[in-house]
């Protein structure tokens, strides 16, 4: 237990060392405005990948909507920015859209679950594709937001350090959610559902709970996202948009955190890397995928988690994040 | 006054009738066998039993509480615990987890208890993980406790999903076909577990199984079920030389010419 609390101690020591020294390498220039946006994007990809792995790969419900809930908080968040003048600093208004976009996409999550998450597998992966193609289309006629032109002038709130914060909040958010019986509940629904009902959890409960959390971190992450490419257009939150973020997720390993995190870092990275070959870009990119689900399909950290004390006292590098309880 | 009674109990699938007239009844500390053939209904009623069908018609009482309408999650919360014929645990959890889970229904802490990491979450979970390992500990499952369950030998499986079932702290337990798959010295060892969980926890048991002398040897009183229906109820005496009985398990006689 003490060793992994000192474990524990280090990763987040790490974690804001991480932060400030790229912080500070971005501020005296050593890392210019383009690696700042792709760091940015980084962290952007970590919360969307890792809050999608709280509903596909914890809870174990197959969801394509994540696009739909980014949009919703994207769109509702440039409200709060661009068409209410509210008389406050600037990091406060940002706050404020950031909540009102997060708590506003689970509110949609919490609407759209309650149907739908009686469906399963597959059926459940169509009905919330449906449900993102509806939200964009909606977001596309409404005259208010900027409809088929997109919403312009949004300010550009987000730089490197709001979304790295953001993103450490949400993992920190989802592992410690994950580490509760709360969240072994929906492990367990993962598992068996059948089986999890006969052991007295409200399946149900626990579905759309995981499915309100995701959403409201894909709003934020949609806010956040706004405020970094200054302009919301439908066509950004498309369907591709949300299997971009699947394939972080399960190339991460379905239920793994640090997978997702690692995934989305990494899929960022080589995306932006392939920007000078432009035509083969997609193509290298789907290969690598092919390759990945040819020789790893349980994605590259299958369902364990990387973690420091299996480098102090322990003979694997990776260790099940299921088994922390003793 | 029995803690479980059923009243007229009936579920058709379609045209289907799968079981009708189910009337049985348990009283508190008993240990009762549910047979009869393949087919004949058991599981379903079984499934009814604990709100994963929903019967067409009829009454359940649980300590004089009709529990038909219900969610699986609140019969089991009401003190009904089962076991699956073809092993549910969580295969891909420890051993440890597979127990923790079933103390969910207990945890008082909330959802931001555990973001937020407070004093609370931390001292129940601590409570859980050692009550968890105590309870394995009974089982014999201590030393296996970080194990992936789906490693665990059949026999063990076993014995881990009726600790699960256990840790809900149930009233009755529905065991349905415990000892399918097991070799006879398997049998045995169940044997001795069914009848020391039921003194140790204060348990009234509803067996169902195919294998008669784990039936003949442990049930008090017998159901035995054929299309849907109770043709016989009676000790195990009675029931082995029950002529509907026979006829169900082993066929007519044909008359001698």
């Amino acid at each position: 237990m003490r060793a992994m609390d000192k474990n524990r101690l280090i990763v987040a020591a790490g974690a804001v060392a991480l932060g400030i020294i790229l912080q500070l390498l971005i501020w005296n220039g050593t890392l210019n405005a383009y690696y700042a946006q792709v760091l940015t994007m980084m962290s952007i990809f970590v919360i969307m990948a890792t809050s999608l792995n709280l509903i596909n790969g914890i809870t174990g419900q197959f969801s394509l909507g994540h696009a739909g809930f980014a949009a919703v908080g994207g769109y509702f968040s440039a409200i709060i920015t661009t068409r209410l003048q509210l008389p406050l600093p600037a990091p406060m208004i940002f706050t404020i859209s950031l909540l009102v976009g997060g708590l506003i996409a689970a509110l949609a999550g919490f609407l759209i679950g309650l149907p739908t998450l009686r469906l399963k597998g597959d059926y459940l992966a169509i009905a919330t594709l449906g449900f993102g193609e509806i939200i964009r289309v909606l977001f596309l006629n409404w005259k208010y937001v900027g409809a088929a032109a997109g919403m312009w002038g949004i300010p550009g709130y987000t730089n490197f350090i709001w979304a790295y914060m953001l993103a450490v909040l949400t993992v920190i958010f989802i592992v410690h959610f994950m580490n509760s019986s709360h969240g072994r509940a929906c492990i367990s629904i993962r598992e068996d559902e059948i089986a999890a009902e006969t052991m007295g959890i409200n399946t149900t409960k626990y579905k759309v709970m995981a499915f309100t959390f995701g959403a409201f971190f894909a709003g934020v992450g949609g806010a956040v996202l706004g405020h970094l490419i200054r302009l919301l257009h439908p066509a950004t939150f498309s369907m591709t948009f949300s299997v971009e973020i699947l394939l972080m997720v399960v190339l991460g390993g379905l239920g793994s955190i640090t997978g997702s995190i690692s995934a989305a870092i990494l899929l960022t990275f080589v995306s932006e890397a392939l920007r000078k070959f432009n035509e083969l870009r997609m193509v290298i990119y789907a290969l690598m995928l092919i390759g990945i689900m040819l020789f790893r399909p349980q994605g590259l950290f299958g369902r364990k988690e990387f973690s420091l004390d299996l480098l102090t006292d322990s003979r694997f590098m990776f260790k099940s994040s299921k088994n922390r309880g003793a | 006054m029995p803690i479980l009674e059923t009243k007229q109990l009936i579920k058709t699938f379609g045209g289907l009738t799968a079981v009708s007239e189910f009337d049985i009844y348990l009283n508190k500390g008993e240990l009762i066998g549910l047979i009869g053939p393949n087919g004949a209904g058991k599981t379903t009623a079984f499934n009814m039993l604990t709100g994963v069908y929903q019967p067409t018609s009829g009454q359940i009482n649980f300590l004089d509480e009709s529990v038909v309408g219900k969610y699986p999650y609140e019969i089991t919360q009401k003190g009904i615990a089962r076991t699956f014929q073809n092993i549910r645990l969580f295969k891909d959890l420890s051993v440890i987890d597979n127990v923790k889970i079933a103390y969910h229904q207990n945890v008082n802490y909330s959802v931001l208890d555990s973001i937020l990491q407070t004093r609370k979450y931390r001292q129940e979970e601590k409570e859980i993980t050692e009550k968890a390992l105590e309870f394995l500990k009974i089982f014999k499952l201590d030393h296996k406790s970080q194990e992936y369950a789906k490693n665990l030998p059949y026999g063990e499986q076993r014995r881990l999903e009726i600790a699960r079932a256990l840790a809900t702290k149930p009233k009755l337990v529905l065991l349905d076909e415990p000892a399918a798959g097991m070799n006879p010295q398997e049998t045995q060892e169940l044997l001795g577990l069914i009848k020391w969980i039921r003194e140790y926890f204060d348990l009234t048991i509803l067996l169902i199984e195919h294998d008669m002398s784990l039936v003949m040897n442990v049930c008090e009183r017998i159901y035995v079920l054929d299309y849907g229906k109770i043709i016989a109820h009676g000790t195990p005496q009675e029931i082995k030389i029950n002529p509907r009985v026979i006829e169900a398990y082993l066929g007519e006689e044909v008359p001698v010419c």
